[in-house]
Formats: C-alpha cells, structure tokens, sequence
C-alpha cells in the first residue's frame, strides 16, 4: 500500500509491463522496409517503460540490448532505498492516523469531511487523510459571565425590573460538553450564544420581577429558573451543553443608589432602637410605680402599727393608773393634784393676792402692766 | 526526451482527478458554480465531484449562526421609550435562494439584511404594546411575534430565522438619572417611615407606661389612706374603752397632764387668790373647810 501514492494514483504498472512486452514482439520481425525508424521507436519505447517500473515499482530489468544504457540508476531507486523509504512512510502514516484521547476529551471523526464516529478515551485509529479527528475537550468546566463590564455609562449589568427599578446583576453560567458532535456541528459559535441565551433569560425573570424581592428573598429562585431556562433552550438548538450550575454573584440596587438604600436600613435600626428604648422606659416606670406603691403601703401600716400601739399603751397607762385609784381614790387625788401643781406653780411667776374676789371692795385693784408680759396674756386669778 | 515529460503529466493528471473531486465538511454546506450559475447544490456532508477547472466549489455554514443586534430606541404605545436589543439564530436552509439574494456578500451581506429585517420587526412589534408589557410574562409572546415576522421577511433570503430573544430593555440613558432620583426618593420615603413608625410605637408604650404608673400610686395612695383611716378609727375605740370607765377621772388627770405640759416653766405667770386648793393649809394647820367641788 506504501509506495502506491495515495487512493487516486494509478497503479498500473502491471498492464504497462504487459504492453510493453506485446509492442516488443510486434517489433521483433522486422520488416525490410521499415528498417531502422521502427526500432528506434521500440527503443524509445522501452525506455519509458523501463523507467516507469524502475521509479514504481523497483522491478526495472536491464533491457537485453543494452548494456549499460538503463545504467545503475541514482542510488535512491535500489532497491533496499525504496524498502526503507517505504517504511519510513509507513511509519509517518500511522503516526498521522493513531492518535490519543484523554479521559476528559472526547474524539470527533469525519470520513471524508461527513460525522462517521465519535472516539473514547485511550488510542483511537484514523486513517490519514481520509479520516480527520478532532478533539474536544469535554468534562472541563467552563464558565460565561454576565453582566459584569461597562458599557459607556452603563454597567452591563444593570437591568429593569417589572416596576420600572433598575438592578445590578452579576452571574456565571457554568457548563460543559454532553455530546461532541452535537457542539461542533449545531451552533456556530456556542459560547457566544450560550452568554446571549443567558443575559436574555436572566433579564426575562428579572423583567417579571419586583424589585424587592429580588434584592432580598429570590436569589436561590432566580438561579433555578435561570438555570431551568437556559438549559431547555440550548437543547432546543441541539446544542450538546450540559449546564451544570449558575451563580448568581450580585443582586443589588445600581451604585448611584445604594446609599439610599443603606439608609433605608440604617432607619430600620433606628426604629428598632426607638422602640427598645420606650420599653425599656416602661420597664422602668412600671417597677417605680410598684415600689412606690409598697412605699406607701409599708408606710400606712407603720402609721397604723404606731397608732394603734400608741393608743393602747395610753390606755393601758391610764388603765393601770385608774385600778389603782379606785382603790383609794381621796388619797391619790389628792396626791396626784398636789404633785402636778406643784411642778407647775414651781415654774411660773406669782402674784397672790388676798380677798380680791368678794364685794366689800376693801381690797387692791389689780394692776396688771400686761404690756411687761411678753408671754401671752394670763387669765387673772381667781379660782371659784 | 519526452521521457521527462511522463513526470509532469502524472502530477497534471493528479491535479485533474484532485480537482474534480472535493470534500464538504459536517459543518458546511456548498454550491457547484459553473461560470456564475448554480449547476448543484450539496447540502449533505462528504465527498463529491465536480468537472475540474470548470466548475468552483463555494462553501456556506450550516451550522446555527447568532446575530445580535445594535440596541436600538423604540417607542412603545405608551410613548416611555426603552432601548432594545435582541439576538437572533439563523442558518441558511435554501442555498440556491441564499446566493441569488445575497451573492457573493455571503454571510456577511446576509446579516446585514437580516439586522434591518429584526430591527424592522422589533419597531412595529413593540411600538404596538404599552412599555409594561415588555416587563411582564407577555414577553416571550412579543418574541414569539418578532420571531414570526422576521421569519417570514427572511424567508425570501433563503435563511431559517430560529428565533429573536430580547436581550435588553432597558430605559435610554437619559432616563437612568430620572430613574435613580426617583428610586432614591422611594427609599427615602421608607426610611422616614420606618422612623415614624418607631415614633409612633415608642411613644405609645411611653405614654402606657406612664399611665400605669399614676393609677398604681394613686391606688396605693388609696389604700394607705384606708389603713390610716382604720387605724385612727381603731385608735378612737381604744381610747374610748379605757377612758370611758370613768370619764371624769380621764378629765381629772388628762387635765393634770395638760396643765404640766402647756404651763412651762418661764413662759407663765398666774395671779392668784389664797382660795386656791393648792394653797389649802398655807394659813392654818387646820383641815379646811369642805368646799363645793370644783
């Protein structure tokens, strides 16, 4: 198969050989007349004939006639030059048509330029030229991003929601090759499409949404719808992807207003503050009420305890006093009034006067300079 | 010698068998010209032949190409304008009709026609539905519209229109500063809201609280009261019990106690007359005389 100079060369160096000899017999007898142009012409003749074998096929005889005139021959065409050259050949041909496929590579094969198999893992065989692989790596992970960039004075990201907000939006689309040919031969520039059918997507949930709950609460259904989306379109294009996740790496309101919403946040914290701040006051207020209602309480008591104490030691002072009077009552009051005025009168300034009541007017006119008495006025004397 | 002719005329011949075959890739497809006319056309991927020389092989892609498209301003019937832009699939499905409409621009005159055919049908679609339609479920509908008209102008290209998906839809630019402001004012707005509400909530547990408080005392100011009341009441009793034994002894000496109490020494002075009972024997040694009591 070597040395036969690919699928289109004509080998025919069989039928050649075979002519060759016929047209030499047609010359053997010759003619009279025809002498020596036919011979030359047989010579010519041979000659080619005896070249072609020789470059083909290695098999060259000397022509009978000639001594020397096929000559050895360049050094190339012997025999053994030919033999090695034709391994040589064989050689670089199966290094051409013996190739590797990785474990994370698949094999694409086309016969002839048309999908005729796709290779495993390990040493796949391709007959070179008829044949050609192409290699495709397939379990790799590769990742599209969207929405990251700037456009002009835009971010990339930025998208609008269902009531007319405006978000920043930031994600990955992760994926890998579930079928070979299906990637090389459906779409013609897969990745470009795969971030396309994406950011179209994305803003197609996004565009559905309110603009709260994508901020806050979504993000997990956001990635699951994303991902639900992408991958049903992509495999109505027969695309060969296989999704394996989306990360949504930023949900957030545009940078021009994000401080507005910190604020917003900030004033949540205040309100909650406010809050803890009343009821603490009323924690407080409520327990000095109480207390002070205790105070009261205790206070009222202490007065009632003393009170009534009071009372009955009086009582039972003057109880005492009394069992004892009427045991001999002349005597102890007597006694009693005596010890009491006594003290009294000890103390206090004393005018006595004799016969000032009664009607024979021999007595004094009391003088009384109430005005030297600082202290306050005195009922004048008498007693009965 | 026309022996060294027999080289070059083997490799003319391989030229000629070369020529007159060719490959089409899986992932192209291919017209046959013969001067300028399409003589066949090989859709289906592998080996075909031709007349050498003559005849040229032109390849096309068959594979699913992606168009996107400049964004553009529309004007929906609501008169908000919005910014659009879309990708579409193509491939080419007639090639014969490809190439006698677009000729030799290939793909790229395609795409330059099929771009003003979507931009076409995205103006009418869009300039047909209010802005809030864009932003709600009828959006794949409005794709699908698109997707259907175009489809049909560019059939006449020979070219599948697969689909058109809205990318973009956003506001213009200029509007993104009105849109900011009035987010901003929105955000605002709840904030000072959210403090109203905290005002509100605090200042009517303040005001419960203080409430609390002043029943709580005046309550127990209440019952203090009471007790005291009760124990003066108690007091009274007791008092009256003992005392009332004989009254005119608790006059007697209740008086004695005043008298000690209320004429202190230094701030009284008294005249009086020697009748006094007190003074009963200053004059004489002798028991006086029964006086009438007092």
């Amino acid at each position: 198969m070597a040395g036969n100079g690919g699928p289109w060369g004509g080998g025919s160096g069989p039928d050649d050989e075979n002519r060759g000899k016929d047209e030499g017999r047609k010359g053997g007898p010759r003619r009279p007349g025809e002498g020596p142009q036919i011979p030359e012409i047989d010579e010519l003749v041979r000659k080619g004939q005896e070249q072609l074998r020789v470059l083909m096929g290695g098999r060259g005889n000397r022509p009978p006639s000639n001594g020397g005139a096929g000559g050895p021959g360049p050094q190339i065409f012997s025999r053994q030059g030919l033999a090695l050259g034709a391994m040589a050949a064989a050689a670089l041909w199966a290094y051409m048509s013996f190739y590797t496929v990785k474990p994370e590579e698949r094999s694409v094969e086309l016969f002839l330029g048309e999908f005729s198999a796709v290779g495993n893992p390990g040493l796949n065989f391709a007959p070179w030229p008829v044949v050609k692989a192409e290699i495709v790596q397939v379990t790799g992970e590769r990742t599209t991003e969207v929405g990251a960039g700037e456009a002009g004075q835009m971010d990339m990201g930025l998208m609008l929601t269902r009531d007319q907000n405006i978000v920043d939006i930031e994600f990955q689309v992760v994926w890998n090759i579930e079928d070979p040919a299906k990637f090389l031969f459906n779409l013609a520039d897969p990745e470009d499409t795969i971030k396309a059918v994406s950011e179209s997507a994305m803003r197609d949930i996004i565009a559905r949404s309110e603009l709260a709950p994508v901020l806050n609460k979504d993000r997990g259904r956001i990635s699951t719808d994303l991902f639900a989306a992408v991958q049903s379109t992509l495999d109505s294009y027969d695309a060969g992807i296989n999704l394996v996740r989306v990360n949504l790496a930023k949900a957030d309101p545009p940078k021009d207003v994000i401080d507005a919403f910190r604020q917003v946040q900030a004033a949540q914290q205040e309100r909650d503050k406010l809050e803890k701040e009343a009821e603490a006051y009323a924690n407080t207020t409520t327990a000095g009420a109480r207390g002070q209602a205790a105070q009261l309480n205790e206070e009222a008591e202490a007065y009632r305890a003393q009170v009534i104490n009071e009372a009955q030691g009086e009582a039972s002072r003057f109880l005492a006093v009394y069992n004892e009077y009427v045991k001999a009552p002349d005597v102890t009051r007597k006694r009693m009034y005596l010890e009491t005025m006594e003290k009294v009168l000890g103390g206090m300034n004393k005018v006595i006067l004799d016969g000032v009541e009664g009607g024979q007017g021999q007595g004094v006119v009391p003088y009384l300079p109430l005005n030297e008495l600082v202290k306050p006025a005195v009922p004048a004397g008498g007693t009965n | 010698m026309r022996a060294a002719y027999i080289l070059p005329a083997i490799f003319v011949l391989g030229a000629v068998v070369v020529s007159s075959m060719f490959i089409v890739d899986e992932r192209k497809k291919a017209l046959v010209m013969q001067f300028g006319q399409v003589k066949q056309v090989v859709s289906e991927p592998g080996l075909g032949f031709k007349i050498p020389f003559i005849q040229e092989v032109v390849t096309y892609e068959d594979r699913i190409l992606g168009l996107p498209t400049q964004p553009i301003e529309v004007t929906p019937a609501d008169d908000r304008r919005l910014v659009v832009d879309a990708f579409a699939r193509w491939r080419i499905t007639d090639l014969q009709q490809f190439r006698e409409a677009v000729g030799v621009g290939g793909e790229d005159a395609a795409r330059s026609r099929l771009d003003r055919i979507i931009n076409a049908a995205i103006r009418e679609v869009m300039g047909g539905v209010p802005s809030t339609a864009v932003l709600s479920e009828d959006r794949t509908a409005l794709m699908n519209r698109i997707r259907d008209m175009a489809r049909k102008e560019a059939a006449n290209l020979g070219v599948e229109v697969i689909d058109v998906r809205l990318t973009r839809t956003d506001l213009p630019e200029q509007n993104l500063d009105a849109t900011f402001a009035r987010m901003r004012a929105e955000r605002q707005r709840e904030a000072a809201d959210e403090i109203a509400r905290g005002n509100e909530a605090a200042q009517r547990v303040r005001a419960a609280a203080d409430r609390e408080r002043v029943e709580v005392t005046s309550e127990a100011r209440k019952n203090a009261e009471v007790i005291r009341g009760e124990a003066d009441g108690e007091r009274n009793k007791i008092y009256a019990e003992a005392f009332g034994r004989d009254p005119e002894f608790f006059a007697f000496t209740r008086s004695l106690t005043s008298y000690e109490r209320a004429l202190q020494s230094g701030n009284s002075s008294i005249v009086m007359s020697p009748d006094s009972t007190f003074f009963d024997y200053l004059g004489s040694d002798k028991a006086p005389e029964a006086k009438p009591a007092p």
